[in-house]
């Protein structure tokens, strides 16, 4: 080294800014990856208070003009080609109740969407919720991403607007802490991987095919642990041993992770991944030649991607997924497809469908409320059931935790590129082919 | 700080990087194959790996390694020279990543052909960079330069993501793997390991070699010192950082060759780059390699054979370790001298 003095200071700086560059690193990945923070729930405080002012309140009287629904979704940042369409979603199932008359029991008061950008980073997600209550929303919906949606309901439960969850699969959001105002109408990660063991492992053998043992492939975040921890359970429990486990970092490729799986030799590799893990997943694959017998996602959104099926190509052909769905068997959840990709000109995927449902929870409720005001709406979702819904599960009624009693992971199977519901029979639109 | 490159720590390290990609196995899985796996998992009670196994995790710490270096040595360059931290660094690899994707898209050109435009564009961006920012405040609190950089990587993030989105994009180059005694090597790693490789020793020689090298090494040994004698220092400022966004570009461009990417990418990269730099010394290029290979044996080993994500406790320990033991790096010089 040189002579200069300033080095050993100039060291110093160095470690102290890295140090700092850790920190606003990771601090910049969670803002533009939404992968970052543990998950858990870190509540973000918020002030909650009063929030319910709402448009209007009011339950006796004049039926207010309108009902705002607060929408709190990533619309920058890296999961927002996701988020926006999201936030699409909760734009056309109030569009569509407006045209067909807007809220019946409110005199045909309009349904109107404001919505807020969490950009998929848990610090915003609290925050973002506030600013909708403060706008006078009179229930939200959000937020994709399970660290986000953690800090957002628990804003909700303080201000005590009901939240209805878009997509956010963690159990945590809801298991870990009462909350009287949160209602999740999709599969949280226990549900998914007991739908993802059981109808894997019926489909397979009951085509005559084996299948005894899994390697899990998951995204070293709160989602993907979550999806892990209930696999434990559910493998063994159909007959399924795990004989690997390997995490995956995002900004990673997936080289390590696949020489792993080869060594174990399972018959099926299980992956729990954002998009871009899945497509790092497969070019290992092709790198390494690997083919198990069964590649499946289980919450994996880009196994329900068309154009990320594309982009896995032949490695993905025959791989199962479980994931929320669209019902194929429903005419008017055709409909609601083919007006969404008209008006948005967008993708209408499976982190899409399941929002619409959830708007149209919340549109159920409103109506059997009759009223804008919070409390009554959050009362109405407590008892409610709504059976004229789009995804592929039975009427959606919640359990005391806000959880969908009838919540359900159907099996896809992609067949040409295509995800293709296989299981359970009553939303089948193909047989399991081999 | 550059002065102090050593010739033969550079040549040992570019001889110990070749032959584990040439030859992955040279040797390794016959040694790895030397070991009584029984006799050691009954001992240990673990399962030890095949040798194929063994070394094929060698052979992606190896590549992995090589990445890390090269992703280190254009942010070891600027702090070097000019005790400037580029935040911006990680920002400036995003860019020639899509750099190499618009120019591939756009000529219907082989990858290969545009990873040296978007060196030099990013050779162009740096200097732009540096007369505009930097500049201005270079004999400011080192703290106004960090900010300022930060303020880069946020534009040009946002910039990157306004024009071609968030979700991971690829080149679907589908370049292949060598298979070598059941040991695959990915052929985009080994391309990117080779780039690396030829951009140390190219750099290397450039400043060992050339007038305006030993200029920039002389004005990294004492800025002072370099005036008096008639050296242009914010000349040279200018040219140093404009090679370390270049080194950047280099980083960025080989990329997609062997991964998908976002715009979030680069931020990844960095934070391990960091690491890298104090784990190899300030300013030491062949430090910069050998920081790289430590890293990417922690990752690869690690996270084959430790739960979850838990080899990033590894990278620190031994971040700490080095700082505790030998602050100035393992190939740093010392700061007393």
């Amino acid at each position: 080294m040189g002579d200069n003095p300033a080095d050993s200071v100039s060291r110093r700086s160095f470690v102290k800014y890295s140090g700092a560059a850790g920190v606003a690193g990771a601090l910049a990945g969670c803002s533009s990856t939404g992968d970052g923070g543990d998950g858990s729930d870190g509540g973000d405080g918020s002030d909650g208070s009063d929030g319910s002012d709402g448009s209007d309140g009011s339950d006796g009287g004049d039926a207010p003009d309108e009902v705002i629904i607060g929408s709190n979704h990533p619309l920058s940042g890296a999961l927002s080609n996701t988020g926006e369409r999201m936030d699409q979603a909760v734009k056309l199932a109030a569009m569509l109740k407006n045209e067909s008359g807007g809220v019946e029991s409110l005199d045909g008061a309009e349904l109107s969407v404001v919505s807020g950008d969490n950009e998929g980073a848990q610090e915003l997600g609290g925050e973002v919720a506030q600013e909708l209550i403060d706008e006078g929303a009179s229930v939200l919906t959000g937020c994709y991403s399970s660290p986000v949606t953690s800090a957002a309901t628990r804003t909700a439960e303080s201000a005590g607007v009901p939240f209805v969850i878009s997509v956010s699969v963690a159990n945590s959001i809801l298991q870990e802490t009462e909350l009287n105002y949160a209602y999740r109408p999709q599969p949280p990660a226990d549900q998914m991987a007991i739908d993802h063991a059981r109808l894997l492992a019926e489909s397979i053998r009951d085509a005559g095919e084996e299948i005894e043992t899994a390697g899990l492939f998951y995204i070293d975040i709160s989602f993907g642990q979550s999806i892990r921890d209930a696999l434990r359970e559910e493998l063994p429990a159909n007959d399924i041993e795990i004989v690997a486990e390997t995490a995956y970092e995002p900004g990673d490729t997936a080289d390590t992770q696949v020489t792993s799986l080869r060594d174990a030799d399972p018959d099926a590799v299980i992956a729990t991944t954002y998009r871009s893990g899945t497509i790092e997943l497969v070019n290992a694959m092709d790198n390494q030649d690997y083919r198990p017998d069964y590649l499946t996602g289980c919450s994996n959104a880009a196994m329900n991607d068309i154009s990320a099926l594309e982009e896995m190509g032949d490695t993905v052909e025959g791989g199962f997924a479980t994931n929320f769905a669209l019902d194929p068997t429903s005419d008017r959840a055709a409909e609601v497809r083919s007006r969404f990709e008209s008006e948005f000109d967008s993708g209408f995927d499976a982190n899409v469908a399941m929002t619409y449902a959830a708007t149209e929870v919340i549109i159920a409720a409103i109506e059997e409320a009759g009223s804008a005001d919070p409390e009554d709406i959050n009362d109405a979702l407590g008892g409610i059931t709504v059976e004229n819904h789009i995804a592929a599960m039975p009427p959606i009624t919640f359990a005391d935790n806000g959880e969908n009693e009838n919540a359900l992971a159907p099996l896809f199977q992609i067949q040409d590129l295509e995800d293709r519901v296989v299981a359970p029979e009553e939303f089948a639109e193909t047989d399991v082919q081999f | 700080m550059l002065s102090s490159f050593l010739p033969d720590a550079c040549c040992r390290e570019a001889a110990a990087g070749a032959p584990g990609a040439a030859d992955p196995l040279g040797g390794l899985a016959a040694l790895a194959g030397t070991v009584d796996a029984t006799a050691a998992q009954a001992v240990l009670g673990i399962s030890l790996p095949s040798p194929t196994i063994f070394a094929q995790y060698f052979v992606f710490a190896v590549l992995l390694g090589g990445i890390y270096g090269l992703v280190a040595l254009g942010l070891t360059m600027i702090f070097g020279v000019m005790d400037v931290i580029n935040f911006a660094h990680g920002a400036l690899m995003v860019v020639a990543m899509y750099t190499v994707l618009v120019f591939s898209n756009a000529t219907g050109l082989s990858p290969f052909f545009a990873i040296p435009f978007a060196v030099v564009l990013l050779f162009v961006l740096g200097v732009l960079i540096y007369r505009s920012t930097i500049a201005p405040i270079i004999d400011a609190p080192q703290e106004n330069q960090l900010i300022v950089t930060f303020g880069v990587l946020l534009i040009l993030i946002s910039g990157v993501e306004m024009a071609f989105g968030s979700d991971p994009r690829q080149l679907g180059l589908e370049l292949g793997s060598l298979n070598i005694s059941g040991v695959f090597v990915p052929q985009g790693q080994l391309y990117a390991l080779v780039i690396a490789l030829v951009a140390l020793t190219a750099t290397w020689l450039f400043l060992q070699r050339t007038m305006l090298g030993r200029a920039i090494r002389g004005t990294a040994d004492n800025r002072d010192g370099a005036q008096y004698v008639g050296i242009d220092v914010p000349r040279i400022d200018a040219l140093t950082f404009g090679i370390g966004a270049a080194l950047a570009g280099l980083a960025g461009g080989v990329i997609p060759l062997f991964q998908s990417f976002t715009p979030a990418l680069g931020d990844q990269y960095l934070i391990n780059a960091f690491v890298v730099v104090v784990l190899g010394g300030l300013g030491s290029f062949p430090g910069a390699f050998v920081g790289g290979l430590i890293i990417g044996f922690i990752q690869v080993f690690g996270s084959a054979y430790l739960d979850g994500s838990s080899y990033q406790i590894l990278i620190f320990l031994a971040f700490i370790l080095v700082l505790l033991v030998k602050p100035e790096g393992l190939l740093g010089g010392s700061a007393d001298e």
